[in-house]
């Protein structure tokens, strides 16, 4: 699997233009299926694979293990790998040719190898070096399509956030890797740090992971880089890279420092909620398609990392199968979650494309120019909505069921705390809901609000298989839960801790009954998506077949939509997505408080005759204004303060080398 | 309102005053013999209720407010199945007021065109079939069958409810009939 990557790397390097895309591309592809492969063995035999590379000081050797925790998330690297490597081959096609397209894919082999050894790390120095490649690969391909301000603007601000939060993580494993002699994984489990160091190094590593993961209020990056990263770039970082702070969150919390007093999870508990709640509503504010993606995902690593709380909650109380359940869930969810981001943002790609606009007040109709696009898009949708028998739903479900199950927690407050939780889960569900209608709808029903949206063309033939491959994806793991449930307890069981989960029923898997069911254990609920799946495909064909027996008139004449008789019917007079998203803006005002202005022209002549009105609103992004800004002017008042020190001077600056070594010399002799 | 009511105050006042509804003249009863026919007639043919869409294209509104006194509470016409829709797409049955101006000429084509099969119309009034007073006029596209297929006239300045109910009861007659 890295020797696809480094050939795919160096492929990009060396060929130019159309054989680079689909040799990059190919061996892409082939990384992805060894990933999956790889990932599988593990899972299944729960032995893991371990292989080293050493340097030349002892601290610094590469060693690498992939055990069942790892293998989930790099199952779901894999699992989005392969589609988006098809989508590429047509979708960088217009790119340009020449250096920048060669250094994009170049960058892209990089960024898919830096992410999956950054799984498979088995010591402190791995890992963050490959973190910090993951960052820089990323940074690089977050700014690779367009050059104008405000991708450069957003690159910044991702740059600057992944750093901030790679500072987080690397104090957060070295205080943890303190007294080992070689910072490996193994040795950092097999210490048993002081409560008050282990909640330190919690608090540094959620803190950094969650910012990679996308919690509020260190979301910020998301909805900038995001919108301004190619579509299949968006849809690895979307889907799978911030699935890499959910991974270190685990690893760190529950692997390394072996799960912590209860307001660990509650903490992760309650951060996930509020991001959940807070992304789904500034995602109904968007006009921007890939931008309401962006803060989609926000609240979709929510409900992944409420599942995790739950988890790291249940365990602190050792309800381990309980545990095992939540945290189940939560990697459930972000595997789905990766699947239907990944196809959201593919297809949101194809129409950036083919309309040359994210703007969705300018789309419309495209249901007729793109209509498999439009068809994968909705089975996007509906999986982002949670529809059965799609996987949402089945994700989401799980997790519902963990937070009901939660009510057994011995501690009264934390179990009407379930109870908020669930609450705020079910109002993040709607929201979505009508979040996506407003997606789809906009974008692609009804008539074309601009020209570019009437000449739109059908997108090619290896974004549709690449977007394909996805929706059955979506669909399978929607009607087949077990599979996939099974697989990831596989992960937990391995988990220190959870070993006595073993001889208790295995939570997620079934009685292979007449339709697969999935039960949670302790509670009366079971659900069989296969059936409810069997159930629709029945109840569509009776009616269709009822139809055509009671011979009911099907004449059909095609019309005009009515408008009142209006003599002329333009696109101005359908729903734009701000009076879709407007009902809950009224609502949800207290949180947004929109800057709104509405400016009227007059006939010159007369009051009564308007010429044009124009209405302008702008959601005020609390987070930036009162936390970021004054922090950033903060920043920059200090640094006046010493800019002093730069005098330009090169011997001034000799000096200061010199003077710092002579210091730290001095330190290092003294200690 | 002159004078203040309270609860009790209001509730003596009713039990004090009674019923003052009147019965309905002889000569009121010819609407209600029509529209138990058109009753009987509907569920024969429809199974449900008649379903009417009044367009008014450019009536002086006197035909407008005979049609609007067929359902007020001295006649109560919805009562025999005669139910008034909100949407041309709802309808069988359009009621057209009006010599056609001609800035309804085209609305009220787009208002045939949306109904849906099958469909009768009923042009009221004596504007609807010969244009009446604004015969010549500049503003008017012609009478109703000029812009649409017309399968009833009810004559009349305007005509009294019995005649619109006949016309209705008359237009049932001519309903195209299910293939």
């Amino acid at each position: 699997m890295i020797a696809a990557h480094v050939v795919g790397a160096l492929a990009f390097l060396v060929l130019r233009g159309a054989p680079a895309r689909w040799v990059g591309a190919f061996l892409a592809l082939i990384a992805g299926v060894f990933a999956i492969l790889s990932s599988l063995r593990v899972l299944l035999s729960g032995i893991s694979l371990a292989f080293a590379v050493s340097l030349s000081l002892p601290a610094l050797a590469l060693t690498f293990k992939l055990d069942p925790l790892g293998a989930v998330f790099l199952l779901l690297i894999g699992a989005v790998t392969i589609p988006v490597a098809l989508f590429s081959i047509g979708y960088t096609a217009g790119h340009g040719a020449g250096g920048s397209a060669g250094m994009a894919g170049f960058m892209l082999h990089l960024f898919l190898l830096s992410m999956s050894l950054v799984v498979l790390a088995a010591n402190v120095f791995t890992f963050l070096f490959f973190w910090e490649t993951m960052s820089l690969a990323s940074y690089f391909l977050v700014i690779s399509e367009n050059q104008d301000g405000e991708t450069l603007s957003a690159g910044r601000w991702y740059a600057g956030m992944a750093h901030v939060s790679f500072g987080l993580i690397a104090s957060a494993l070295l205080i943890a890797a303190l007294d080992t002699e070689a910072m490996g994984f193994d040795a950092i489990r097999n210490l048993a740090p002081a409560p008050e160091l282990k909640s330190t190094i919690f608090i540094l590593a959620f803190l950094g992971f969650g910012s990679k993961a996308g919690l509020v209020p260190l979301h910020v990056w998301l909805p900038k880089a995001h919108p301004a990263a190619p579509s299949h770039v968006s849809a690895l970082m979307s889907g799978v890279m911030v699935k890499m702070g959910v991974y270190g969150i685990v690893r760190v919390g529950l692997d390394l420092l072996h799960g912590g007093p209860p307001w660990w999870g509650g903490l992760i508990l309650t951060i996930g909620a509020a991001s959940a709640l807070i992304g789904v509503l500034y995602a109904l504010m968007e006009q921007d398609l890939k931008r309401l993606l962006a803060y989609s995902t926000v609240e979709n690593v929510g409900i992944v990392l409420m599942g995790v709380g739950l988890g790291f909650l249940f365990k602190s109380y050792n309800l381990l199968s309980l545990a095992s359940l939540a945290m189940v869930a939560g990697f459930y969810h972000s595997l789905n979650h990766g699947l239907f981001k990944g196809l959201l943002f593919l297809g949101a790609g194809a129409v950036a494309q083919a309309t040359g606009t994210r703007d969705m007040e300018k789309m419309g109709g495209l249901i007729r120019r793109m209509p498999q696009t439009a068809s994968f898009f909705l089975v996007g949708s509906a999986a982002i909505s949670a529809l059965p028998p799609l996987n949402g739903f089945a994700s989401e479900w799980m997790i519902f069921q963990s937070l009901l199950a939660g009510v057994r927690v011995p501690h009264p407050f934390t179990a009407a705390l379930m109870a908020v939780a669930v609450g705020v889960l079910a109002l993040t569900g709607g929201l979505a809901a009508a979040c996506f209608v407003k997606a789809f709808g906009i974008s692609f029903l009804a008539i074309p609000r601009s020209e570019r949206a009437e000449q739109a063309h059908e997108a090619g033939g290896t974004m549709r298989a690449g977007m394909l491959i996805l929706s059955s994806a979506c669909v399978l793991l929607g009607v087949l839960p077990i599979a996939v449930t099974s697989l990831l307890s596989h992960s937990v069981d391995h988990l220190p801790g959870f070993a006595q989960v073993v001889p208790e029923p295995r939570p997620g898997a079934a009685e292979w009954g007449f339709g697969l069911k999935m039960q949670v254990p302790g509670s009366l609920s079971t659900i069989s998506p296969a059936m409810l799946a069997l159930i629709l495909v029945t109840i569509m064909t009776a009616v269709l077949i009822g139809i055509r027996l009671l011979r009911v008139n099907r004449a059909l004449r095609l019309g005009e939509t009515w408008g009142c008789g209006r003599v002329v019917q333009t696109a101005r007079m359908e729903y734009t997505s701000t009076a879709f998203a407007e009902p809950l803006r009224r609502v949800f005002g207290a949180l947004f408080r929109p800057a709104q202005d509405v400016m009227i022209d007059f006939h010159p002549e007369s009051k009564y005759f308007v010429q044009s009105i124009q209405y302008r609103r702008v959601i005020r992004t609390w987070f930036e204004e009162f936390l970021y800004e004054p922090l950033f002017r903060g920043i920059q008042g200090f640094a006046g303060v010493g800019r002093w020190i730069q005098s330009g001077s090169v011997h001034w600056y000799i000096a200061y080398v010199f003077i710092v070594l002579l210091t730290l010399l001095l330190i290092a002799r003294w200690m | 309102m002159a004078g203040e009511y309270s609860v009790v105050s209001l509730f003596s006042k009713i039990w004090r005053t009674g019923c003052v509804t009147e019965p309905l003249d002889p000569h009121s009863q010819r609407p209600l013999e029509i529209a138990r026919q058109i009753e009987a007639k509907t569920k024969n043919i429809l199974g449900r209720s008649l379903a009417i869409r009044e367009v008014d294209a450019g009536s002086c509104n006197g035909c407008e407010i005979e049609i609007t006194g067929l359902t007020s509470p001295v006649y109560d016409a919805e009562r025999f199945g005669v139910h008034f829709v909100a949407s041309p797409r709802h309808a069988d049955l359009l009621l057209v007021t009006g010599p056609v101006t001609r800035n309804m000429e085209v609305p009220l084509r787009k208002t045939w065109e949306a109904t849906p099969d099958p469909k009768v119309v009923v042009a009221v009034g004596d504007c609807a079939q010969t244009c009446g007073v604004f015969q010549g006029s500049y503003a008017i596209a012609g009478g109703v069958d000029k812009v649409i297929p017309v399968d009833v006239f009810i004559p009349g300045c305007p005509p009294e409810p019995a005649d619109i109910l006949l016309g209705i009861l008359r237009a049932l007659d001519r309903f195209p009939s299910k293939h």
